[in-house]
Protein backbone atom coordinates (compact mmCIF):
# COMPACT_ATOMS: atom_id res chain seq x y z
CA UNK A 1 0.00 0.00 0.00
CA UNK A 2 2.84 1.98 -0.35
CA UNK A 3 2.89 4.61 -2.40
CA UNK A 4 4.80 4.28 -5.89
CA UNK A 5 7.17 7.65 -5.17
CA UNK A 6 8.18 6.14 -1.31
CA UNK A 7 9.88 3.41 -2.99
CA UNK A 8 12.75 5.25 -4.02
CA UNK A 9 12.96 7.13 -0.13
CA UNK A 10 15.81 7.06 1.70
CA UNK A 11 16.89 7.93 4.47
CA UNK A 12 17.07 11.73 5.53
CA UNK A 13 20.73 13.37 5.53
CA UNK A 14 21.81 14.13 8.76
CA UNK A 15 22.08 17.41 9.17
CA UNK A 16 23.19 18.15 12.49
CA UNK A 17 26.45 19.83 12.26
CA UNK A 18 28.25 21.52 14.73
CA UNK A 19 27.24 24.91 14.29
CA UNK A 20 29.74 27.25 15.46
CA UNK A 21 27.79 30.45 15.43
CA UNK A 22 25.26 31.75 17.86
CA UNK A 23 22.24 34.36 17.11
CA UNK A 24 22.80 37.57 18.53
CA UNK A 25 19.60 39.35 19.25
CA UNK A 26 20.77 42.39 19.36
CA UNK A 27 22.43 42.53 15.88
CA UNK A 28 20.11 40.27 14.53
CA UNK A 29 22.86 38.17 13.17
CA UNK A 30 24.49 34.99 14.12
CA UNK A 31 28.06 35.54 15.48
CA UNK A 32 31.11 33.09 15.84
CA UNK A 33 32.73 33.04 19.20
CA UNK A 34 35.02 35.59 18.68
CA UNK A 35 32.61 38.06 17.70
CA UNK A 36 32.89 37.99 13.99
CA UNK A 37 29.81 37.89 11.77
CA UNK A 38 28.78 34.30 10.72
CA UNK A 39 28.03 35.62 7.20
CA UNK A 40 31.12 37.46 6.91
CA UNK A 41 32.94 34.10 6.36
CA UNK A 42 32.11 32.24 3.16
CA UNK A 43 35.35 29.89 3.59
CA UNK A 44 33.07 28.50 6.91
CA UNK A 45 29.23 28.17 5.38
CA UNK A 46 30.69 26.53 2.41
CA UNK A 47 32.33 24.18 4.96
CA UNK A 48 29.35 23.46 7.21
CA UNK A 49 26.76 23.61 3.93
CA UNK A 50 24.20 25.80 6.53
CA UNK A 51 22.74 27.83 3.31
CA UNK A 52 23.03 24.79 0.61
CA UNK A 53 19.75 23.70 -1.69
CA UNK A 54 18.65 20.14 0.47
CA UNK A 55 15.65 18.03 0.30
CA UNK A 56 13.73 16.90 2.90
CA UNK A 57 13.51 20.28 4.87
CA UNK A 58 11.71 19.44 8.15
CA UNK A 59 10.00 22.92 7.94
CA UNK A 60 9.87 24.25 4.82
CA UNK A 61 9.12 23.16 1.29
CA UNK A 62 11.37 25.43 -0.93
CA UNK A 63 15.17 24.62 -1.30
CA UNK B 1 10.84 53.21 6.70
CA UNK B 2 12.04 49.55 7.91
CA UNK B 3 12.52 46.51 6.32
CA UNK B 4 10.99 43.62 7.99
CA UNK B 5 12.56 39.84 7.79
CA UNK B 6 10.39 36.77 9.29
CA UNK B 7 12.65 34.43 9.38
CA UNK B 8 14.15 31.82 12.08
CA UNK B 9 16.91 33.26 13.91
CA UNK B 10 19.34 29.76 12.78
CA UNK B 11 19.08 31.48 8.89
CA UNK B 12 22.53 32.37 8.24
CA UNK B 13 21.73 32.98 4.38
CA UNK B 14 19.06 35.67 5.75
CA UNK B 15 22.31 37.39 7.90
CA UNK B 16 23.90 37.71 4.13
CA UNK B 17 21.14 40.21 3.27
CA UNK B 18 21.15 41.86 6.88
CA UNK B 19 24.59 42.79 7.11
CA UNK B 20 24.09 45.04 3.18
CA UNK B 21 21.13 46.43 4.80
CA UNK B 22 23.14 47.50 7.66
CA UNK B 23 25.58 48.72 5.91
CA UNK B 24 23.16 50.94 3.47
CA UNK B 25 21.86 52.25 6.76
CA UNK B 26 18.55 50.66 6.38
CA UNK B 27 16.03 49.86 9.63
CA UNK B 28 15.72 46.04 9.82
CA UNK B 29 13.40 44.27 12.48
CA UNK B 30 13.81 40.94 11.89
CA UNK B 31 11.60 37.99 13.81
CA UNK B 32 10.43 34.66 13.66
CA UNK B 33 6.76 34.60 14.47
CA UNK B 34 7.44 31.03 16.06
CA UNK B 35 8.26 33.82 18.93
CA UNK B 36 4.99 35.18 19.06
CA UNK B 37 4.02 35.51 22.32
CA UNK B 38 7.17 34.90 24.11
CA UNK B 39 10.16 37.42 22.51
CA UNK B 40 7.99 38.89 20.31
CA UNK B 41 4.78 41.24 20.49
CA UNK B 42 2.14 42.74 18.27
CA UNK B 43 -0.86 44.91 18.45
CA UNK B 44 -2.52 46.84 15.93
CA UNK B 45 -6.35 49.05 16.76
CA UNK B 46 -8.68 49.45 14.41
CA UNK B 47 -10.31 53.29 15.54
CA UNK B 48 -12.07 56.14 13.95
CA UNK B 49 -11.43 54.58 9.96
CA UNK B 50 -7.77 54.19 10.87
CA UNK B 51 -5.46 51.38 11.15
CA UNK B 52 -2.09 51.31 13.76
CA UNK B 53 -0.31 48.88 14.49
CA UNK B 54 3.16 48.01 15.85
CA UNK B 55 5.08 44.82 16.44
CA UNK B 56 7.88 44.51 18.62
CA UNK B 57 10.72 42.07 18.87
CA UNK B 58 13.67 42.03 21.04
CA UNK B 59 13.86 45.50 22.03
CA UNK B 60 12.97 47.18 18.77
CA UNK B 61 9.54 48.54 17.74
CA UNK B 62 8.61 49.15 14.20
CA UNK B 63 4.76 50.54 13.55
CA UNK B 64 3.60 48.61 11.02
CA UNK B 65 2.60 51.71 8.24
CA UNK B 66 6.99 52.13 8.90
CA UNK B 67 7.17 49.10 6.44
CA UNK B 68 8.81 49.67 3.21
CA UNK B 69 9.48 45.56 2.30
CA UNK B 70 8.63 42.24 3.99
CA UNK B 71 10.95 39.67 3.56
CA UNK B 72 9.27 35.99 4.07
CA UNK B 73 12.62 34.09 4.10
CA UNK B 74 12.15 30.86 6.82
CA UNK B 75 9.28 31.94 9.25
CA UNK B 76 8.40 29.28 12.26
CA UNK B 77 4.96 28.22 12.48
CA UNK B 78 3.19 31.30 14.40
CA UNK B 79 3.57 30.46 18.59
CA UNK B 80 5.43 27.16 18.22
CA UNK B 81 7.10 27.96 20.50
CA UNK B 82 5.60 28.89 23.30
CA UNK B 83 5.28 26.74 26.42
CA UNK B 84 2.35 25.42 25.77
CA UNK B 85 1.63 25.51 21.75
CA UNK B 86 -1.47 24.08 20.21
CA UNK B 87 -3.42 24.45 16.80
CA UNK B 88 -5.74 27.55 18.40
CA UNK B 89 -3.02 29.44 19.56
CA UNK B 90 -1.32 29.23 15.99
CA UNK B 91 -4.26 29.74 13.92
CA UNK B 92 -5.36 32.76 16.28
CA UNK B 93 -1.26 34.44 16.09
CA UNK B 94 -0.86 33.45 12.07
CA UNK B 95 -4.45 35.45 11.55
CA UNK B 96 -2.71 38.33 13.86
CA UNK B 97 0.12 38.72 12.49
CA UNK B 98 -0.05 38.08 8.74
CA UNK B 99 -3.37 40.03 9.08
CA UNK B 100 -2.21 42.96 10.08
CA UNK B 101 0.90 42.88 7.67
CA UNK B 102 -1.41 42.17 4.87
CA UNK B 103 -2.89 45.56 5.83
CA UNK B 104 0.39 46.90 5.54
CA UNK B 105 1.12 49.30 1.94
CA UNK B 106 4.80 47.22 2.28
CA UNK B 107 6.00 45.46 -0.30
CA UNK B 108 6.57 41.74 -0.09
CA UNK B 109 9.15 39.15 -1.02
CA UNK B 110 7.00 37.10 -1.57
CA UNK B 111 2.85 37.95 -0.79
CA UNK B 112 1.81 34.86 1.57
CA UNK B 113 -1.22 34.52 -1.56
CA UNK B 114 1.13 34.58 -4.02
CA UNK B 115 3.66 32.24 -2.23
CA UNK B 116 0.93 29.47 -0.85
CA UNK B 117 -0.17 29.32 -5.19
CA UNK B 118 3.55 29.03 -6.37
CA UNK B 119 4.52 25.64 -3.40
CA UNK B 120 1.98 23.65 -6.37
CA UNK B 121 4.01 22.39 -8.49
CA UNK B 122 1.41 21.21 -11.37
CA UNK B 123 0.54 24.77 -10.99
CA UNK B 124 4.34 25.65 -11.92
CA UNK B 125 4.27 22.92 -14.75
CA UNK B 126 1.35 24.65 -16.27
CA UNK B 127 2.53 28.39 -15.98
CA UNK B 128 5.87 27.52 -17.33
CA UNK B 129 3.98 26.02 -20.30
CA UNK B 130 1.97 29.35 -20.71
CA UNK B 131 5.21 30.89 -20.45
CA UNK B 132 6.87 29.64 -23.42
CA UNK B 133 9.23 27.58 -20.95
CA UNK B 134 10.42 24.21 -22.25
CA UNK B 135 9.04 21.45 -19.84
CA UNK B 136 9.73 17.96 -20.32
CA UNK B 137 6.42 15.46 -20.57
CA UNK B 138 5.35 14.87 -17.27
CA UNK B 139 2.24 12.67 -15.81
CA UNK B 140 0.31 13.14 -12.69
CA UNK B 141 -1.65 10.10 -11.86
CA UNK B 142 -3.12 7.51 -9.65
CA UNK B 143 -3.97 5.13 -12.48
CA UNK B 144 -1.35 2.60 -13.00
CA UNK B 145 -2.25 2.04 -16.54
CA UNK B 146 -1.85 5.79 -17.42
CA UNK B 147 1.29 5.55 -16.08
CA UNK B 148 2.60 1.99 -17.96
CA UNK B 149 1.08 3.90 -21.34
CA UNK B 150 3.02 7.20 -20.10
CA UNK B 151 6.17 4.79 -19.57
CA UNK B 152 5.90 2.82 -22.93
CA UNK B 153 5.73 6.73 -24.72
CA UNK B 154 8.70 8.25 -23.22
CA UNK B 155 10.86 5.25 -21.64
CA UNK B 156 13.27 6.97 -19.84
CA UNK B 157 11.71 8.33 -16.70
CA UNK B 158 12.29 9.62 -13.69
CA UNK B 159 9.80 10.06 -10.69
CA UNK B 160 9.88 13.07 -7.90
CA UNK B 161 7.77 14.18 -4.98
CA UNK B 162 4.37 16.34 -6.33
CA UNK B 163 4.71 18.45 -3.59
CA UNK B 164 8.09 18.94 -2.85
CA UNK B 165 7.48 17.41 0.56
CA UNK B 166 9.38 15.17 2.07
CA UNK B 167 8.03 12.03 5.10
CA UNK B 168 8.79 13.00 8.38
CA UNK B 169 7.64 9.57 10.39
CA UNK B 170 10.58 8.27 9.99
CA UNK B 171 12.63 11.29 8.31
CA UNK B 172 13.47 10.34 4.72
CA UNK B 173 14.33 12.22 1.30
CA UNK B 174 12.61 11.69 -1.81
CA UNK B 175 15.23 12.55 -4.54
CA UNK B 176 14.32 12.84 -7.71
CA UNK B 177 14.99 8.93 -9.20
CA UNK B 178 15.03 7.65 -12.73
CA UNK B 179 12.47 4.88 -13.27
CA UNK B 180 13.50 2.00 -14.21
CA UNK B 181 12.65 0.38 -17.76
CA UNK B 182 10.36 -2.94 -16.67
CA UNK B 183 9.14 -0.99 -13.01
CA UNK B 184 6.13 -2.45 -11.76
CA UNK B 185 3.25 1.01 -11.46
CA UNK B 186 0.97 -0.75 -9.54
CA UNK B 187 1.76 1.05 -6.68
CA UNK B 188 0.45 4.10 -8.34
CA UNK B 189 -2.75 3.79 -7.27
CA UNK B 190 -1.62 4.55 -3.79
CA UNK B 191 -0.34 8.26 -4.12
CA UNK B 192 -0.64 10.45 -6.86
CA UNK B 193 3.08 9.84 -8.96
CA UNK B 194 4.68 12.49 -10.95
CA UNK B 195 6.51 11.03 -13.69
CA UNK B 196 8.11 13.09 -15.92
CA UNK B 197 10.66 12.60 -19.32
CA UNK B 198 14.61 12.29 -17.77
CA UNK B 199 16.48 15.12 -19.85
CA UNK B 200 19.65 13.92 -20.62
CA UNK B 201 21.62 17.08 -18.92
CA UNK B 202 24.93 18.41 -19.57
CA UNK B 203 24.26 20.99 -16.80
CA UNK B 204 22.36 22.34 -14.00
CA UNK B 205 20.99 25.66 -13.69
CA UNK B 206 20.17 27.53 -10.61
CA UNK B 207 18.16 30.99 -11.77
CA UNK B 208 17.88 33.24 -8.82
CA UNK B 209 15.60 36.01 -9.84
CA UNK B 210 15.13 39.32 -7.49
CA UNK B 211 12.82 41.81 -8.86
CA UNK B 212 13.91 42.06 -12.31
CA UNK B 213 17.25 41.17 -11.84
CA UNK B 214 18.97 37.59 -12.77
CA UNK B 215 21.66 35.63 -11.84
CA UNK B 216 22.32 32.20 -13.33
CA UNK B 217 24.44 29.66 -12.28
CA UNK B 218 25.57 26.65 -13.86
CA UNK B 219 26.73 23.32 -12.71
CA UNK B 220 28.59 21.47 -15.58
CA UNK B 221 27.38 17.46 -15.26
CA UNK B 222 30.32 15.36 -15.19
CA UNK B 223 31.31 13.41 -18.26
CA UNK B 224 31.45 9.88 -15.76
CA UNK B 225 28.08 11.20 -14.29
CA UNK B 226 25.91 7.98 -13.91
CA UNK B 227 22.41 8.81 -15.86
CA UNK B 228 20.71 7.34 -12.52
CA UNK B 229 22.76 10.87 -10.46
CA UNK B 230 19.32 12.78 -11.02
CA UNK B 231 18.90 14.86 -8.71
CA UNK B 232 21.52 17.48 -8.44
CA UNK B 233 21.27 17.63 -4.58
CA UNK B 234 22.27 14.09 -4.14
CA UNK B 235 24.67 13.56 -6.41
CA UNK B 236 28.41 13.67 -6.03
CA UNK B 237 29.55 17.51 -5.88
CA UNK B 238 32.58 16.95 -8.04
CA UNK B 239 32.27 20.14 -10.60
CA UNK B 240 31.02 23.67 -9.38
CA UNK B 241 28.58 26.41 -10.03
CA UNK B 242 29.76 28.29 -12.09
CA UNK B 243 28.38 32.03 -13.28
CA UNK B 244 26.41 31.75 -16.46
CA UNK B 245 24.46 33.98 -19.31
CA UNK B 246 20.54 33.78 -19.47
CA UNK B 247 19.63 32.52 -22.82
CA UNK B 248 17.08 35.33 -24.34
CA UNK B 249 14.14 32.85 -24.46
CA UNK B 250 14.69 31.78 -21.09
CA UNK B 251 14.76 35.26 -19.78
CA UNK B 252 11.39 36.09 -21.60
CA UNK B 253 9.82 32.82 -20.14
CA UNK B 254 10.81 33.85 -16.46
CA UNK B 255 9.67 36.83 -16.76
CA UNK B 256 6.20 36.30 -18.02
CA UNK B 257 6.20 33.13 -15.77
CA UNK B 258 6.81 35.89 -12.41
CA UNK B 259 4.42 38.45 -13.69
CA UNK B 260 1.68 35.89 -13.43
CA UNK B 261 2.87 34.08 -10.22
CA UNK B 262 3.15 37.54 -8.92
CA UNK B 263 6.58 36.27 -7.26
CA UNK B 264 9.84 39.17 -6.90
CA UNK B 265 11.70 36.13 -6.08
CA UNK B 266 12.22 32.71 -7.57
CA UNK B 267 14.85 30.42 -7.81
CA UNK B 268 14.32 28.23 -11.15
CA UNK B 269 16.07 24.81 -11.71
CA UNK B 270 16.25 24.15 -15.26
CA UNK B 271 17.87 21.21 -16.92
CA UNK B 272 20.24 21.88 -19.81
CA UNK B 273 20.38 19.40 -22.90
CA UNK B 274 22.68 18.91 -25.34
CA UNK B 275 21.13 21.22 -27.78
CA UNK B 276 21.52 24.30 -24.74
CA UNK B 277 17.60 23.89 -24.42
CA UNK B 278 17.11 24.96 -20.99
CA UNK B 279 13.88 22.51 -19.12
CA UNK B 280 12.00 23.63 -16.52
CA UNK B 281 11.71 21.84 -13.86
CA UNK B 282 10.37 24.17 -10.89
CA UNK B 283 10.61 27.13 -9.34
CA UNK B 284 10.73 27.75 -5.78
CA UNK B 285 9.55 30.47 -4.32
CA UNK B 286 12.19 30.69 -1.57
CA UNK B 287 14.89 28.56 -2.79
CA UNK B 288 18.12 28.90 -1.14
CA UNK B 289 21.09 31.13 -2.97
CA UNK B 290 23.36 31.42 0.07
CA UNK B 291 25.28 28.18 -1.77
CA UNK B 292 25.37 29.95 -4.97
CA UNK B 293 26.74 33.12 -3.75
CA UNK B 294 29.49 31.28 -1.65
CA UNK B 295 30.38 29.34 -5.00
CA UNK B 296 29.88 31.93 -8.15
CA UNK B 297 30.80 34.93 -5.77
CA UNK B 298 27.69 36.25 -7.12
CA UNK B 299 26.05 39.67 -5.45
CA UNK B 300 22.68 37.95 -5.01
CA UNK B 301 22.54 38.70 -1.15
CA UNK B 302 23.29 42.56 -2.28
CA UNK B 303 20.74 42.54 -4.56
CA UNK B 304 17.83 40.84 -2.56
CA UNK B 305 18.88 43.71 0.12
CA UNK B 306 18.87 46.62 -2.63
CA UNK B 307 15.06 45.28 -3.57
CA UNK B 308 14.18 45.58 0.06
CA UNK B 309 15.64 48.79 0.71
CA UNK B 310 13.90 50.28 -2.61
CA UNK B 311 11.30 52.76 -0.96
CA UNK B 312 7.85 51.68 0.58
CA UNK B 313 4.79 53.68 0.85
CA UNK B 314 4.46 57.31 2.53
CA UNK B 315 5.24 56.66 6.62
CA UNK B 316 2.36 57.42 8.99
CA UNK B 317 2.10 57.50 12.60
CA UNK B 318 3.95 55.05 14.66
CA UNK B 319 1.43 54.49 17.83
CA UNK B 320 2.94 53.97 21.38
CA UNK B 321 2.67 50.67 23.43
CA UNK B 322 5.70 48.18 24.52
CA UNK B 323 9.06 49.93 24.94
CA UNK B 324 12.00 49.47 22.76
CA UNK B 325 13.97 51.16 20.17
CA UNK B 326 11.69 52.53 17.56
CA UNK B 327 13.23 51.94 14.23
CA UNK B 328 11.68 53.46 11.10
Amino acid sequence: MQPFALNYARPAADLEVSIPYAYDSALQLNVLLDGRIAASDLALLRELGTTTSTAGSKTHFDD
Amino acid sequence: MTVLILTCEQDVTADMVVVHLNASGVPVVRLDPADLTGGVALSGEYVHGAFRGHLWSAGRLVGIDSLRSIWVRRPGVPASRVPEPSDWLTEESSQALYGMLRGSGARWMNHPDAARRARHKPWQLRLAQRSGLPVPATLITTFPQAAREFAERFPDLVVKPVSGAHPQEPPRAVPTSRVAPDTDFAAVAFGPTLLQRRVAKRADIRLTVVGDRMLAARKETSPDAHPDDVDVRFAPADLPWRPAEVPTCAADGVRKYLAEAQLAYGAFDFAEDADGTWWFLECNQSGQFGFVEVETGQPIARTIAEWLAEPGPPEGACCGGRSGTTTS
